[in-house]
């Protein structure tokens, strides 16, 4: 049986599992749309608490919610206008940020026209400081709230930027620890050759 | 058989290899010259390679304070490294940009030192030891991808496991049996689980490093005892003291490989280049994400693997270890010009499976793999 095969099999074995358990990730509108904009794979995690998606026992999912957190999901339910703060215990903070910026009226209807999300989305937002807004992130399938995930180019600049100082005093000490190693290793070479030189006289006498 | 004489032929071999009158300082360092010519960068490589060693084993085992080697808590450790602690990011970015790092300079170190004929006699050792110590850096990067315990490195190493087990179906008789039995004693369970990780995290943290030392250790001796091969059919007759000079340009070069390391490490994380689902804690009732691949380091045998009846990619792949292994004295008539050729052929494949070698698979299979 060849990898490709094996590796189906994996696949069909774990969504049996999660149909058994009842928890078949929500593919939204949204996710199908990041991840073929982007290429991507991109799963519930990047809205949710939880990478299955909202429905299920686990942390993070509606049947693991305490009666405090049920009461939350409740408000946030009802959070049809924009600058409604929320705190959905079932989303992370980029989904509570698209609803805090869209209202929920507006973010259902995007479901229609997920392309325009990105759009919408403030551009300043950048929930986990990497220099590359939360809308851009969800264009590119990358996860808005992991500092470590971005696209590499902008990434390194924007970490380039940042860490400037500490960059040019390791240049600075690795210029300076290559120069004293340089004469440290002249210098013993200079000294096992006088070494090798007097040896060799005293042999000869 | 005469035993004596072949026991004779052999402390002859080995006397020969190894020569007591070299073994010293002045012969070894104080009276070494590198050959200057068109392809001396070439010796810088095995420096390059040594150098990442160190790197890995330092950050690795700043990795050993926190990491936690269980199912249950591997994958927080590994947050946890990430996320809490000081300077957690860079040392666990370090380690991994530094294991591919390593495997790339030891790839090209052994294609270069192919094509200079670097396994000439008397240097059959330096060779051996250079291609067991290739195939232990390859377990190096097999054994260290499942300990973050995610969803890519588990499921990764299932398909890597289930290959093994594969090549019974190709053996005769009693044979058949030992693939699995060798599946089985890795895995140490029915599936991959706690028996593996343990497994895993022995090989990767004290049996893989006990016998990468020693055959280092090896390797470099026998470097030193022999000093650089000529490299070229024409040498240019010019060379370099290897101490002070040779050393010198190779820990500048270290140096400077050190800073843009760094600044790579620093400021572009490793995994950036993945989706991030395949970084999500491991869920064996969960859903497999798209993108499940080994490193790109196997994609020269993954790829085949895919396209390729299984049975001839094995068949292959043993018959291009072996020739390997007693390459000194398969080429020892063959010129430099020729080992160039076979070596630039098996570089340019290794690029281009690399690189190329999901387009390729698409063009035959359509889809991704």
């Amino acid at each position: 049986m060849k990898i490709g095969v094996a590796l189906r099999s994996c696949v069909v074995v774990s969504a049996l599992f999660a149909v058994m358990q009842g928890e078949v990730s929500a593919r939204s509108e949204f996710q199908v749309f990041s991840q073929a904009n982007s290429g991507r794979g991109v799963d519930c995690a990047m809205c949710h608490a939880h990478p299955n998606g909202p429905e299920g026992l686990k942390p993070g999912q509606i049947g693991s919610l305490n009666a405090q957190e049920l009461k939350l999901l409740g408000l946030a339910r009802t959070a049809f206008e924009p600058g409604s703060s929320v705190e959905n215990p079932i989303l992370n903070d980029f989904g509570n940020r698209i609803v805090f910026e869209l209202g929920k009226r507006t973010f259902l209807e995007l479901r229609a026209q997920p392309e325009l999300l990105g759009s919408l989305l403030s551009a300043d937002s950048d929930l986990d400081h990497d220099g590359i807004p939360d809308a851009t992130e969800f264009l590119q399938g990358t996860h808005p709230l992991s500092s470590q995930h971005g696209a590499p180019g902008a990434l390194f600049l924007h970490n380039l930027g940042e860490q400037w100082f500490p960059i040019v005093m390791l240049a600075v000490a690795t210029a300076l620890g290559l120069y004293g190693l340089r004469h440290l290793l002249i210098w013993f070479s200079i000294l096992t050759d006088q070494w090798s030189a007097e040896s060799s006289s005293s042999e000869g006498d | 058989m005469n035993v004596p004489r072949t026991f004779g032929t052999i402390a002859d071999f080995f006397a020969e290899r190894f020569p007591i009158s070299k073994l010293n300082f002045r012969s070894m360092v104080q009276k070494k010259e590198v050959p200057i010519h068109r392809l001396s960068w070439a010796y810088y490589l095995g420096g390059l390679a040594l150098f990442f060693l160190g790197v890995q084993l330092v950050t690795g085992l700043m990795l050993l304070f926190y990491y936690e080697p269980t199912v249950s808590d591997a994958h927080a450790s590994v947050e946890y490294i990430s996320q809490h602690v000081e300077g957690g990011a860079l040392v666990r970015n370090i380690h991994s940009w530094g294991s591919s790092c390593m495997i790339f300079c030891v790839l090209v170190h052994m294609i270069t030192a192919f094509a200079m004929k670097a396994f000439e006699k008397p240097r059959e050792i330096t060779w051996i030891s250079g291609v067991a110590l290739l195939f232990l850096v390859f377990g190096f990067g097999f054994t260290g991808y499942l300990l973050p315990w995610n969803q890519i490195a588990v499921n990764a190493t299932k398909v890597g496991l289930q290959s093994i087990e594969e090549v019974g179906n190709y053996l005769p008789g009693a044979l058949a049996e030992i693939p699995t039995r060798i599946k089985e004693t890795i895995q140490g369970e029915a599936t991959v689980g706690q028996a593996t990780l343990s497994r895993f995290y022995a090989l990767h943290v004290v049996i893989l490093p006990l016998g990468l030392l020693s055959i280092l250790g090896l390797h470099l001796l026998s470097i030193q005892i022999h000093g650089m091969s000529q490299g070229v059919d024409r040498p240019t007759g010019r060379t370099e003291r290897f101490f002070p000079m040779f050393i010198l340009k190779d820990f500048s070069l270290w140096g400077v490989v050190f800073l843009g390391f760094f600044v790579v490490a620093l400021c572009l994380p490793f995994e950036a280049f993945f989706a991030y689902p395949l970084f999500a804690p491991y869920d064996a009732l969960g859903s497999t994400p798209d993108g499940i691949k080994p490193e790109w380091y196997f994609f020269f045998i993954y790829y085949p693997l895919e396209l390729l009846p299984f049975w001839l990619v094995v068949g292959l792949t043993m018959v291009v270890k072996v020739v390997l292994f007693i390459a000194p004295w398969i080429f020892r008539g063959t010129s430099r010009k020729t080992l160039r050729a076979i070596a630039v052929g098996g570089a340019l494949y290794m690029v281009v499976m690399t690189i190329f070698g999901q387009q390729i698979y698409e063009i035959f299979k359509g889809g991704h793999s």
